[in-house]
């Protein structure tokens, strides 16, 4: 087979895409019988579903996320399952073409709508697209969409690194109010969720069972320092003080400003770029990206600050641990507390 | 008569910018580029821990990640007088190669092709091949669904674009190829920088990434796939377009600036901070003359930016006062200059810097330093990249086959009380600077000076335009709705800020909106 033969093949055929629908279906929790709705309803419907991804204050770095998915595929994502009808960085069209494809999509209507970026709060001037203010394009396309879509932690919250600027950036949930919201943290948003969260919502009609933040539970459900594979040190009091020690390389992170005993995301055990690695497994603290406390509140980030006073006050093999293990404990409780309240709620 | 014609907003690109162009008999006459977001990352680092800024800048794109987190990481150790152990040096540059290896494939089919191919001549296809079959009837049913998105709406096709069907099946099969290629790319830099876009492991000292031989296989096996693509791929593609159906464009004027270039010069290839795969250099008006960098000869200017005052700063000196009524200003990019002059930084700079012999060659047959030849560097650029990754992880993988794995400096990770430091390096996008003053422990001023600002600055105090502004002056737009030669020479720059442009009728004043494609 030639190498266009394959790629065409490859780019056609429907397998990878009936696997990744089983995989949404199992990351949700919903019986296998699900990922046929999904796939019925990117492959049935007549006309795919339209997709609007506005940019904020942003640095592109979700889109290019998003563009980081292998599987499925980009090409069976754009040219097969969803209809990506304004998306800045990708779209042919620009100027008046692409603002002329966002507003007839607008008068559609029941589109899914992705915000990357964050609005500013400060003086609206601060971010224009088309002459408009971003608050202005964002309010008008939010008001036909079917779900917003937050991606990333500048349009969640508090608006992430933008929000603790002059600027005032906030996430979405501070302009719409009417509309429901599903917010997606990180810096940037991890592809598989934003993609999943999306053919969940197109095959159920409804948001998937989320946190009081509105986050899907299925990512955002447990504690990562609950998860880190680096746990065992934690407990053990082993922290990383030198990165060039190879005794070290696996050691807990806490001393450097590791923000894992704070940050509710599955990074721990789904790793990023299709399991390549993630921060810790690279020796980097978390920097608590999935929580309204990113950046401001979470700043230093290499340095443990005086919220995690407690945990890991010593170095002492012998204490550090046993000090550790009880706000540890605590954590884990409310956490389980929370999952539960949330769990009722989801069934009303 | 004159018209003006503004573009809003100008998709494939990062950021949000507007250009405004003046057009007369059919040409540009005059030109403006204005940035339109502020996120103000510079001020919100003043008072906070130095070590967060590599973390925070990281942010500033995440189209050319790591760039900024790398620039920021090299003003640190110079701040801190760290120094930065060979493993480290190497890991870093093993991400940052990656992630140009993803940058420059990307740019050329998802971000610029569209603008010279006709895509819908995919359903004329009438050969054999049983792949490009395949994409024609991908496309055709896209079309009989009649949703082609996010491949249409378009800019009208205009006597520049391809339309051959065999030619541009090709293109598109290879865009959608390279779609996986750039991810695979990204899916390397992850390998030693724990997730991309925005890695995590380049902090002041060196690397956070204790690299092992399993990692490095793994990172070698992508390597080998992404390189053929390159070279047996991309490369080919971009001499097949430049020396065949836009061969006319690539000797024409359209597209040339101001004939001054700056590379700060990049990757460095041994522990000697002289020694850079990507040459350091100046050219000002002659191509063949290559000048010593000085960093003193660096000012920015806002005569003509939303920021409080007119003086032309040092970057170390320099100030982020927004001013967003100020008069006469029409951007939030600042406008830096070299010796006073406008530079134009990038692939095309660097090649000519670095008097890449294909390149000079090119130039010597007729080839203008204009919009096709930028694409012309960025590829020749691409395999040069290829080259120092290849040498560089060999070079680790030695390393860690002794044990012996020095990664990071951690007697200088102790922030000091006062200090200054600057990294200057390359983005795939061009020149890229940091500069930071530490004072009690603390960032006391933090500026940096991007691509972005060189390309896409306004004018200075001296109504000296910018790169681009002078990019576009003379270039041919035959028909004013279909202004198809200003975007290509926007989006051969590779623009890090969303643009915009319109069409302003100067009898009525009316804004007329124009299709961008």
């Amino acid at each position: 087979m030639g190498l266009l033969e394959e790629l065409a093949a490859k780019q056609i055929e429907r397998r990878d895409f009936v696997k990744f629908c089983a995989a949404v279906s199992a990351v949700f929790g919903m019986p296998k019988a699900f990922a046929k709705d999904i796939a019925f309803a990117a492959e049935a419907a007549t006309k795919k579903p339209a997709v609007i991804w506005l940019e904020g204050q942003d640095c592109a770095g979700c889109s290019e996320s998003f563009l980081a998915t292998l599987n499925p595929s980009l090409a069976e994502l754009l040219l097969g399952t969803i209809s990506l009808r304004y998306h800045e960085t990708v779209m042919a069209g620009a100027g008046a073409v692409a603002e002329e494809a966002r507003l007839k999509t607008m008068e559609e209507g029941g589109y899914v709508l992705v915000v990357e970026g964050s609005i500013p709060a400060a003086d609206d001037r601060f971010c224009t697209v088309g002459g408009k203010s971003f608050k202005e394009v964002l309010t008008e396309t939010a008001k036909n969409a079917a779900v917003i879509i937050a991606a990333g932690s500048c349009a969640t919250f508090n608006g992430g690194i933008p929000g603790a600027s002059p600027s005032k950036g906030r996430g979405v949930a501070y302009f719409i109010k009417d509309k429901p919201i599903i917010n997606l943290p990180t810096c940037p948003v991890k592809p598989a969720r934003l993609v999943a969260t999306i053919m969940y919502y197109l095959a159920s009609g409804k948001a998937p069972a989320m946190d009081k933040l509105n986050r899907p539970l299925a990512f955002y459900g447990e504690l990562l320092h609950d998860n880190c594979p680096r746990r065992g040190q934690f407990e053990a009091g082993h922290f990383l003080q030198d990165w060039n020690d190879p005794a070290q390389r696996d050691y807990c992170l806490l001393l450097k400003g590791c923000k894992g005993p704070k940050t509710y995301t599955d990074c721990a055990k789904v790793w990023w770029n299709e399991g390549a690695n993630w921060c810790i497994g690279a020796g980097a603290p978390c920097a608590g990206c999935s929580q309204p406390e990113f950046y401001g509140g979470f700043s230093p980030l290499y340095d443990k600050q005086d919220i995690f006073n407690g945990v890991g006050k010593s170095v002492n093999i012998d204490t550090a641990g046993k000090a550790l293990v009880g706000v540890a404990a605590v954590g884990a409780v409310v956490h389980g507390a929370g999952r539960l309240v949330l769990g009722n709620k989801d069934k009303k | 008569m004159a018209q003006k014609i503004k573009i809003d907003p100008v998709t494939r690109i990062e950021g949000h910018l507007g250009v405004t162009v003046e057009i007369e008999n059919g040409k540009v006459k005059d030109a403006w580029s204005e940035g339109n977001m502020f996120r103000g990352l510079e001020v919100l680092l003043k008072g906070r821990d130095p070590r967060d800024a590599s973390y925070v800048t990281d942010r500033v794109c995440g189209v050319c990640s790591g760039s900024h987190n790398w620039a920021s990481a090299l003003a640190l150790d110079d701040a801190f007088g760290a120094d930065v152990p060979d493993a480290g040096r190497l890991v870093r540059n093993l991400i940052l190669g990656a992630m140009w290896l993803h940058d420059h494939p990307l740019h050329f089919y998802h971000l610029s092709a569209l603008d010279y191919i006709d895509v819908m001549a995919v359903a004329k296809y009438k050969g054999n091949d049983p792949g490009l079959k395949a994409v024609r009837s991908k496309i055709v049913k896209l079309v009989q669904a009649g949703d082609t998105a996010p491949l249409t709406p378009r800019y009208a096709p205009d006597e520049w674009n391809v339309s051959d069907p065999e030619l541009v099946t090709t293109a598109v099969a290879h865009y959608l190829q390279c779609l996986e290629i750039q991810a695979k790319a990204k899916r390397m830099a992850a390998l030693l920088g724990g997730k991309i876009p925005h890695n995590a492991s380049i902090v002041v000292g060196g690397t956070t990434m204790y690299p092992t031989m399993q990692t490095l296989d793994a990172y070698r096996g992508i390597l080998a796939e992404v390189a053929a693509f390159v070279k047996n791929v991309y490369v080919k593609d971009v001499v097949t377009f430049g020396t065949g159906p836009l061969l006319k464009l690539a000797t024409s004027n359209v597209g040339v600036s101001g004939l001054n270039y700056l590379s700060y010069g990049g990757f460095q290839n041994s522990s000697s901070k002289d020694d850079m795969l990507l040459p350091a250099g100046a050219i000002l008006g002659n191509l063949g003359s290559i000048e010593k960098v000085d960093p003193e000869a660096i000012t920015e200017h806002v005569a003509y930016s939303w920021y409080d005052g007119d003086a032309a700063l040092q970057p170390a000196q320099g100030e982020t006062a927004v001013n967003r009524d100020k008069d006469k200003a029409y951007s939030f990019i600042k406008a830096p200059r070299y010796q006073d002059k406008a530079m134009e930084v990038g692939p095309l700079a660097r090649m000519l810097v670095a008097q890449n012999e294909t390149l000079m060659g090119l130039v010597e047959k007729g080839v203008k330093p204009g919009a096709v030849a930028r694409h012309a560097a960025r590829a020749l650029e691409t395999l040069t990249i290829v080259d120092g990754v290849t040498k560089w992880l060999d070079e680790l993988t030695g390393m860690v086959g002794k044990g012996d794995v020095k990664i990071h400096d951690d007697s200088k990770w102790n922030v000091p009380d006062s200090s200054t430091g600057k990294g200057l390096t390359e983005a795939p996008r061009g020149a890229l600077g940091h500069w930071i003053n530490i004072k009690g422990g603390k960032i006391e001023n933090y500026q940096l000076v991007v691509p972005g600002t060189w390309n896409m600055s306004p004018r200075d105090k001296n109504n000296v335009r910018g790169p681009m502004e002078q990019a576009l002056i003379g270039a041919p737009v035959p028909d004013a709705k279909n202004p198809n030669n200003v975007v290509r020479i926007i989006r051969s720059f590779d623009p890090c800020i969303s643009c915009a442009v319109h069409i302003i009728e100067p009898k009525t004043n009316e804004i007329l909106k124009f299709q961008i494609g």
